[in-house]
């Protein structure tokens, strides 16, 4: 992010904050008459006389970002709610959006006997509070993405430690 | 009802015993009153927790309530899935106005109650309970299997005291049990168990086998069979993931990982139709172990021991290398790239004469290749081996799914089950139908062999002419299904297979037609393998007849192991090219062996039962020189030069949404209404194929279905543990009877 800054700073030194200013009149800007009846290239051309840009929506940050061109091309990243462990009954590392890449081939490492991968995002760790800043995260870096699972509402069940013992139904308990 | 006002006007006098039969009595009034006047919801009430408002269905039991607004009260026996006990007491917490803590798991709340679960009281109290289940338990965390993933040790750390009062070390040592034997699955240490009692609640409510159970009291409280049995159930490999300790831990995993050092890939099961969703522990590309994933309309989160404990098979009998059989009648190992040549030659040779059989572990993209390569070659026969009805039955969707879906079965109240054992076809089918049960009072009658399906069901009998009865309405069970809300009738996939399956399948879908609710089809059809239902989607036909008849040059075994299909019945130039992963009936035939990836090492779609695709991930690398599938076929289709027009995933994924838009809609749901299966005019056929019979009859017979599950020596262990357990059970009748 910061070197995306430094570009566009260097090119335009005060773009940003005309751009901030822009993006902000934009849902009320009064309609001009001169504006409006210009062709597209004198609006082009008087855009560029006062010094505004127009900052695409979508940003690929994946030129500058320094991730070899591999990683970016044939990568697929899920968007997932990481599962919760079926041997634990905790819950508080579940509510977290996550990206994890596809895997890639690991070995075990014949000095140590550790695990050994070539794959350099595979240790990636990125938590998001919602599932479309992770999409947008994924966008801006150029990698391919699906959403997998979606968060839905939990069943409501009746817990009731009476029906242990009610003596008309099935749920009554024999064994303990 | 009586003595409610009474308490009532005793008011603040009253004990809390009273103050919650109070709260038991409301639960229960209300509830009456809710089922005879439906319209009217029940009113929220508000109760309080850390002083956060929080509006609750009355009957919500305070653990509830408190999770509602994400507060975790710690717990050991309670599970969302299982009866109350209210053994551990690790949930007591404070209520403003109580005298004692109450036990959040089993009391429910009240109007106006202020919950504290994090006052000096309920601390302390959590406190003294941690204190107590720590004296009684080992200090072995550091050779304990369930150490880094335990609720014992984690709520040590977030709950305990920070030092130890334990002086009885000097004296008398500590509480010591000794293990039991429970079978090849399940590793008992049972000093280390704190009896929450999850496992007997799991084994006598889920599973149905009423075999652990407790005795003694107090300090001699053990947990055990009473006398030494085996644990044997299809569903046993559960209660070590419910063991909140390290009692019960996996046997054929013992000792081999670390929580921390393994690597968690979602994926999905497809050792049985229900497509479990499942999570891969991997270390060092080694598939470790497989624990459940939550999915409440799947698998809720339980996991049958086939789809858990196979995975050893994937390590072994697999194909690492492509072969070729050489004149002499031996397979040989070559390099890829000779393989491809071999098949491209007899591809060439055979002028068109090419056909395919799928299996049970093929999935939908390896199918939807080969279909468009042996269409590419003007080929026709694509069938797999698994039969369905003769004829165009496979052509409407309803008429293969189980359309009352997985989760829908919890709610019927009257299920007919033709020609299948659902216990060991589909075990979390059962368990569904386990719940419907015990919980909605659900009528279950069977038509085929006695079997024991872990729950109370009329067997009507095994002879076929029974389905005409039931479905012309003059059997005794007919008015129990048409009288319930919620009817269903299951019928077996082998049953179909019959020559009279068309016939059965027929009258069945004719009387489902009747039977049918809104927003309710009855009819299902429980298929016994993975592939099934994706490769009907895609277009294939059911049944290796066709390709019997069809005598083709060139046939092509797509993870086709299940020996429907002999050497004797193709013609004798026929060139044999097998795809799969392990070395099974399908590669002992072929002349060209390719080794492909196991359901662990592709991103893979596969379609369960229900109709629901859902993908597995990448896990593990294939072994040797194997590779996917797909690709397998992609670069066969090169080599005879007419290239199938997808280089990647995403390119043969879109063309599987030419092929049907619902196969890339992962996890979702596309319903088949049953108004479009046309019953067809197969009906004036008679059934008449003789008795009813399902292969599966006993847990023995489960064990071993497919490829990984023969290849795996822990199923041959289960196997023989059944055995033996058949043995001794005998021996025992019979010096009973000298």
């Amino acid at each position: 992010m910061s070197i995306l800054r430094q570009v566009m700073c260097r090119t335009a030194p005060s773009s940003m904050q005309i751009c901030v200013r822009y993006a902000s009149n934009q849902d009320v800007a009064p309609l001009d008459l001169n504006t409006a009846l210009a062709r597209p290239e004198e609006v082009e051309q008087r855009n560029k006389l006062s010094g505004k840009i127009t900052v695409p929506v979508d940003v690929n940050l994946s030129p500058i970002s320094g991730v070899p061109e591999e990683h970016v091309r044939d990568r697929r990243v899920r968007i997932h709610i990481p599962p919760k462990n079926a041997m634990q009954s905790g819950t508080d590392n579940l509510s977290k959006w996550q990206i994890e890449f596809d895997n890639r081939e690991r070995w075990e490492n014949p000095l140590m006997g550790w695990a050994s991968t070539g794959d350099p995002l595979s240790n990636m760790n990125v938590q998001f509070g919602s599932k479309d800043e992770a999409i947008t995260y994924c966008e801006r870096n150029g990698w391919r993405w699906f959403v997998d699972g979606d968060d839905k509402p939990k069943k409501e069940r009746v817990k009731n430690y009476g029906v242990n013992f009610s003596w008309n139904k099935r749920t009554r308990v024999s064994t303990k | 009802m009586i003595r409610a006002p009474l308490v009532k006007a005793l008011g603040a006098l009253s004990s809390p015993t009273h103050q919650i039969q109070i709260g038991s009595r409301a639960v229960r009034t209300t509830a009456v009153i809710a089922q005879q006047a439906p319209a009217k919801a029940p009113e929220k009430i508000e109760v309080f927790v850390d002083d956060i408002p929080v509006q609750v269905l009355p009957g919500t039991t305070v653990l509830q309530a408190a999770a509602q607004i994400g507060v975790e009260i710690p717990r050991f026996c309670y599970h969302e899935r299982l009866a109350v006990a209210g053994n551990c007491r690790m949930c007591l917490v404070e209520v403003e106005k109580s005298p004692k803590p109450v036990a959040a798991c089993a009391m429910p709340v009240m109007k106006g109650w202020r919950i504290k679960t994090n006052s000096d009281l309920t601390r302390k109290a959590r406190e003294g309970v941690m204190e107590f289940l720590l004296m009684n338990h080992p200090l072995d965390c550091p050779i304990c299997d369930q150490g880094g993933e335990c609720d014992l040790q984690d709520q040590a750390m977030a709950f305990g005291s920070d030092r130890s009062r334990f002086t009885d070390i000097n004296y008398t040592g500590k509480r010591a049990v000794e293990d039991k034997d429970i079978g090849p699955l399940v590793k008992t240490i049972m000093t280390r168990c704190i009896h929450c009692t999850r496992c007997v609640r799991f084994a006598s409510e889920i599973a149905g086998v009423d075999d652990l159970g407790t005795t003694g009291r107090g300090n001699d409280m053990q947990i055990g069979t009473y006398v030494e049995k085996l644990f044997l159930t299809e569903l046993s490999g559960n209660v070590i993931d419910l063991c909140p300790v390290g009692a019960l831990t996996n046997k054929p995993y013992s000792f081999v990982a670390r929580p921390w050092e393994i690597r968690k890939v979602s994926s999905i099961d497809v050792l049985d139709a229900v497509g479990s969703n499942i999570v891969v522990s991997t270390r060092t590309n080694e598939v470790l172990r497989i624990l459940p994933r939550e999915n409440e309309d799947v698998n809720e989160e339980w996991l049958a021991d086939k789809s858990r404990f196979a995975c050893d098979g994937l390590k072994r009998q697999r194909l690492v290398a492509p072969m070729v059989r050489m004149p002499n009648g031996e397979l040989q190992a070559v390099e890829w790239e000779g393989a491809l040549i071999a098949v491209a030659k007899a591809l060439k040779k055979a002028n068109g004469q090419v056909a395919g059989v799928s299996g049970q572990l093929a999935d939908v993209e390896s199918l939807v290749a080969l279909k468009d390569l042996v269409n590419r070659l003007e080929g026709e026969t694509l069938v797999t081996e698994q039969g369905f009805i003769k004829g165009a039955g496979s052509d409407v969707r309803a008429n293969y799914l189980l359309n009352s879906t997985i989760a829908g079965l919890e709610e019927a109240d009257a299920v007919l089950l033709v020609g299948t054992n659902p216990r060991y076809e589909a075990p979390l089918v059962n368990t569904r139908l386990r719940k419907a049960y015990v919980h909605n009072e659900l009528q279950i009658a069977s038509i085929g062999p006695k079997i024991d399906l872990s729950y109370q069901h009329e067997n009507l009998g095994a002879d076929a002419s029974l389905i005409k009865d039931v479905c012309s309405g003059t059997h005794a069970f007919s008015k129990v299904l048409e009288g319930a809300k919620k009817p269903a009738i299951i019928i077996g996939a082998d049953l179909l297979e019959r020559p009279d399956g068309a016939a059965i399948h027929a009258t069945i879908l004719d009387y489902c037609q009747k039977l049918k609710k809104k927003d309710w089809n009855p009819f299902n059809v429980l298929q016994n393998n993975a592939a099934q239902v994706g490769a009907l989607d895609v277009g294939y036909q059911a049944g290796v007849e066709a390709v019997i008849k069809a005598q083709p040059k060139v046939l092509f075994l797509l993870n086709a192991d299940a020996g429907k299909l002999t050497r004797e019945q193709l013609p004798k130039d026929c060139f044999i090219v097998y795809i799969g992963s392990h070395g099974d009936n399908g590669a002992s035939i072929a002349d060209a062996v390719l080794p492909g990836a196991a359901y662990t090492e592709k991103q893979a779609i596969y379609v369960n039962t229900e109709g629901r695709p859902q993908q597995t991930l990448t896990a593990v690398s294939p072994p040797g020189m194997a590779r996917e599938d797909w690709k397998i076929l992609r670069a066969i289709s090169e080599v005879v030069s007419t290239p199938l027009p997808y280089d990647t995933l995403d390119e043969l994924r879109s063309r599987l949404e030419d092929l049907g838009p619902h196969l890339t809609r992962l996890g979702e749901l596309e319903p088949a209404s049953l108004s479009e299966a046309g019953s067809q005019a197969t009906i004036s056929k008679s059934i008449n194929g003789g008795p009813i019979d399902v292969k599966q009859k006993e847990l023995r017979d489960y064990f071993m279905t497919d490829a990984v599950s023969r290849a795996s020596p822990t199923m041959a262990k289960c196997i023989s543990a059944v055995n033996k357990q058949q043995r001794q059970n005998e021996q025992a009748k019979q010096s009973v009877a000298i």
